[in-house]
């Protein structure tokens, strides 16, 4: 496209009074070489803005707006899909948070034109890759209270949706309880169990195809087109369908290891799921000799919260166990149930079903639980214990014993679900315990497979109610999957970007960086090792761009010589001015709106920066650092986000890879004689904001100390 | 065997469910024992169980350890517990039953002793004869020969009050209106008897 530049400064904001724009402006036409540079005092206000539409009448197809951040107002500066606009941050980044009227403030507004300039020159609008034959039809796999819920909630919102559960039945382990906690207020009363009826809507539901007896042999593709292979009891089928809800549940621990309980030695020692099953006959006796139970205990976190077994709470069992004793007083109004726990985790709603079981007299037993012993002698089960309030030992004649077993997520087995015919393997990568992974900070359902979506006690232990809101939140974002990919636009966190990586494969090496680094599986590899761009599985996060040696990865509006020139551009004053220049390359996501949160509270730090946004941490291409510091620029900072087990990176694994390059960058700025200091990562949440002054003045200190950079004026 | 049979009673819901039955004794149930009511207890320091202990032993069943208890005697109803009890319990008015119910088994609590001493020596004329009731509640409670010892230790605080007219040698005067005092008694102790309680001081 040919660019016709239209270039507007906004003097409103206190831009006008703490800069001196009639040089700015020189330095857009005769540096920058735009063609025009236009001043308004409002920009974003309805005259303003008939401003810049008068000027796109006229011919402008690309529209640079020297004002606030990028993150206010893109709504009002959007003109269109065929007009680029690019804009500089003259507020939050500079006036608000620099002197006013400084001769070093005006200097980095000049530097921002120039950058801004720069970028311009590689920077094309974005043509959305737009698969053939998109299909919007959502694969559940699973076929319990979660799978149903999720494939209800796709039907009922106009899609198809295709279950695919492995028992003869639907149902899974909810199916066979007596009865259901309370999910309604009061959140005090038992409530008939709704799987029945949501089994019975599913086989009903025309939008609904139901495969039962049936597994995943294969999933192929990517989000709007994986070809899926079911194999069934007689055979096998296909389906294409747009996107994947993964719904397999968990299984309940096995408690017989834990030799102190007794279970599988003692008869009237019993799980959860048993206790369903006895009270399913309207009256509950004990295995044993069949005689009706008047005491009961039930022990909390068996298995769970357990270094040795289960290391997490399992969060539904101290509710399941509330709802137990409760039935059981119902059942048998002369019944007492005594509930041995660690912590009651009786969350949220449900701290009035934990009243209202004290106000049926349930006694609650508080200790350590996997101390307890079960023992049988003359016939009689005792439980031993401490109870720690107390702070005595108990010993509780009982007739039955119900352990609340934990549950094991089905990802957490050896034999596979999906199987995705992922280069990175068949499965969803496991965070932990063997949950897969999942942005359990702000995009719970979102895993590392775009467009397959973890709900339900497969993503993390919950109760009911939970996982039908998981069920739900996941539909929606299979719905939302399938919408973009149709458009070709990326989801979540770059949701509606239409640019995917392209790769100019004459020089590729086979070095396999991009395949390996990729976050998301989206590129697969043929025979020879060539790497094989499934375009819809793209997040967008650039991490290939920053991994490829050979840097032939790049977007329309994103790419390594773009980000290059945006620091090359940036005017590095001679050694005896005394004047460092710092390059930060900051996270879209987190440390940039930290960056204009701090400007937002004025908070004031070295204008010896110039900022550079990125996509992510991750697509850093080390050839930056070397442009960089070959131009003279004393250091280079980098904003990201935490790393690790509690990451926040937005694209999961970005922050962590550019870290892991950085330290190959220090070994060869250590052999050119640079001091490795020169270049540092931080990591930056949001809510840091207040942190930035402090991170980049301590960071200019040291520059300071190191003195200039030697190869300036080279 | 023998263990469990002696912990059988522990936590059984006998005693409880005596305790539930007492005018707001049913609250008691809904303690979840986070303390904040003992945090909060200007008495406490002097309290042998902070009503939140004394609301586990509830649970538990613990009769003599209830009874034996000096807690509701030294609860000044003050409220501070009551209005910071996360599950809204209104243990000024459980205790209240429990002092009652107290009273009822014949205590022989030094506390119970002195409330009913209180009542009676207020109701003769309206106010308290400060002297009178000392030496009646150290005679009840202690007996003549125990009672001198007693005295003797208190005299660091008897006598400076003699000596600045703080306990007067004679008693006071009647209030104006005491036969209006008396009727409200009565009538309220009427009440109580319908409502099925026995006498009330
Ligand atoms: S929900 Fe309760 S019983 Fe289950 S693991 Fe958590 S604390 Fe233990
Ligand atoms: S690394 Fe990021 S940009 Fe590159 S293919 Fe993977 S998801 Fe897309
Ligand atoms: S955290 Fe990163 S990887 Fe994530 S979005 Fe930010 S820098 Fe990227
Ligand atoms: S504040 Fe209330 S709930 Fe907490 S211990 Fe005291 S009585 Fe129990």
């Amino acid at each position: 496209m040919d660019k016709k530049i239209g270039f507007f400064i906004c003097t409103g904001c206190g831009i006008g009074e703490a800069l001196d724009v009639a040089a700015l402006c020189k330095v857009a036409t005769k540096e920058g070489k735009a063609p025009s540079c236009k001043q308004h005092p409002f920009l974003c206000g309805q005259e303003g803005l008939e401003f810049i539409k008068k000027d796109i009448a006229e011919g402008v197809n690309t529209v640079v707006i020297a004002g606030c951040s990028s993150r206010m107002n893109y709504d009002v500066f959007d003109f269109g899909p065929e007009v680029i606009v690019e804009r500089i941050n003259f507020r939050e980044q500079v006036v608000w948070c620099h002197p006013a009227n400084d001769e070093d403030t005006q200097m980095t507004a000049e530097d921002y034109i120039r950058m801004a300039m720069a970028k311009l020159k590689t920077l094309e609008l974005p043509e959305p890759f737009v698969p053939e034959d998109v299909s919007k039809d959502v694969l559940v796999v699973g076929g319990g209270l979660t799978g149903l819920t999720a494939a209800l909630e796709v039907a009922e919102a106009g899609y198809r949706a295709v279950l695919v559960e492995k028992e003869s039945n639907l149902g899974g382990y909810t199916a066979a309880f007596y009865k259901q906690a309370p999910s309604r207020p009061p959140y005090t009363d038992l409530e008939p169990n709704e799987v029945p009826a949501k089994v019975q809507a599913v086989t009903d539901n025309p939008n609904i195809k139901v495969y039962t007896s049936a597994v995943v042999e294969k999933i192929e593709g990517g989000p709007g087109k994986f070809d899926v292979t079911i194999k069934t009891a007689g055979g096998s089928a296909g389906e294409r369908v747009g996107a994947v809800i993964l719904a397999t549940g968990a299984k309940p621990f096995d408690p017989t290891p834990l030799e102190n309980f007794g279970y599988g030695k003692y008869p009237d020692v019993i799980t959860q799921a048993q206790m369903e099953e006895l009270a399913a006959k309207g009256k509950i006796t004990r295995p044993s000799d069949g005689k009706p139970v008047q005491r009961v205990a039930f022990i909390q976190c068996v298995g769970s919260r357990d270094k040795e077994h289960l290391p997490y709470c399992s969060a539904a069992c101290c509710v399941e166990s509330l709802k137990q004793a409760a039935y059981l007083k119902e059942l048998n109004p002369e019944a007492q149930a005594y509930v041995f726990y660690k912590d009651l985790r009786a969350t949220g709603k449900y701290e009035h079903f934990y009243k209202r079981l004290q106000d049926l007299g349930t006694v609650f037993v508080k200790g350590e639980t996997s101390a307890i012993k079960i023992e049988q002698s003359g016939g009689q089960l005792v439980v031993q214990g401490e109870d720690v309030i107390l702070r005595e030992k108990v010993n509780l004649p009982v007739d039955l014993v119900v352990l609340a077993n934990g549950m094991v997520p089905t990802t957490a087995g050896e034999e596979n679900i999906l199987n995705l015919a992922y280069r990175q393997g068949p499965e969803l990568p496991i965070l932990k315990y063997g949950f897969p992974d999942s942005h359990f900070i702000c995009f719970p359902y979102e895993t590392r497979r775009t467009g397959v979506y973890a709900a339900g006690s497969v993503r993390a232990p919950m109760h009911v109610p939970a996982a039908v809101e998981d069920a739900t939140g996941a539909a929606l974002k299979a719905i939302q999957v399938v919408e973009s990919v149709s458009r070709g636009a990326a989801v979540h966190p770059r949701s509606g970007d239409l640019s995917f990586p392209e790769f100019f494969m004459q020089r590729c090496t086979q070095c396999k960086r991009c395949t390996e680094e990729c976050p998301f599986g989206a590129i697969n590899e043929d025979e020879k090792g060539n790497p094989l761009p499934e375009p819809t599985r793209c997040r967008r996060c650039g991490t290939c761009m920053g991994a490829c040696p050979e840097r032939i990865i790049s977007f329309k509006n994103y790419s390594v010589p773009m980000i290059g020139n945006m620091a090359k551009a940036i005017e590095v004053p001679e050694e005896d001015e005394e004047k460092p220049r710092i390059l930060v390359f900051a996270c879209e996501n987190d440390a940039i709106p930290a960056l204009d949160m701090a400007g937002l509270q004025r908070m004031q730090y070295s204008n010896w920066v110039r900022i550079i946004p990125v996509r992510c941490l991750g697509s850093l291409n080390l050839v930056w650092i070397a442009d960089a510091m070959s131009k003279g620029i004393d250091g280079v900072l980098l904003l990201g986000c935490k790393h690790g087990d509690d990451y926040q990176c937005h694209f999961v694994k970005g922050s962590e890879l550019a870290g892991i390059r950085l330290s190959k960058v220090s070994e060869t700025l250590d052999r050119l004689g640079l001091e490795s200091e020169r270049v540092q990562i931080q990591e930056v949440s949001i809510m840091d904001y207040d942190q930035i002054p402090g991170i980049i003045d301590r960071f200019a200190a040291r520059l300071d100390e190191l003195g200039p950079n030697p190869m300036k004026g080279f | 065997m023998s263990a469990a049979n002696e912990q059988a009673s522990r936590f059984d819901p006998g005693f409880a469910r005596e305790f539930y039955a007492l005018e707001n004794g049913e609250y008691a149930k809904l303690c979840m024992q986070c303390g904040l009511c003992a945090v909060t207890c200007a008495s406490r320091e002097f309290m042998d169980l902070p009503p939140r202990k004394l609301f586990k032993l509830v649970q538990a069943g613990d009769k003599e350890a209830v009874l034996q208890s000096q807690t509701p005697w030294l609860c000044t109803s003050c409220m501070t517990c009551t209005v910071r009890c996360p599950r809204g319990i209104p243990i000024i008015d459980v205790m209240h039953g429990l002092k009652y119910f107290l009273i009822q088994q014949g205590s022989k609590a030094p506390v119970a002793l002195m409330s009913k001493i209180f009542a009676e020596n207020m109701l003769r004329r309206g106010r308290v004869f400060e002297l009178a009731l000392t030496n009646s509640f150290f005679l009840k409670a202690y007996g003549p020969v125990g009672a001198i010892p007693i005295a003797l230790k208190m005299r660091s605080v008897g006598q400076p009050m003699l000596l600045k007219g703080r306990l007067p040698l004679k008693p006071p005067k009647k209030i104006k209106g005491l036969d209006q005092v008396h009727k409200i008694v009565k009538k309220a102790t009427e009440v109580m008897k319908r409502e099925g309680h026995q006498d009330g001081v």
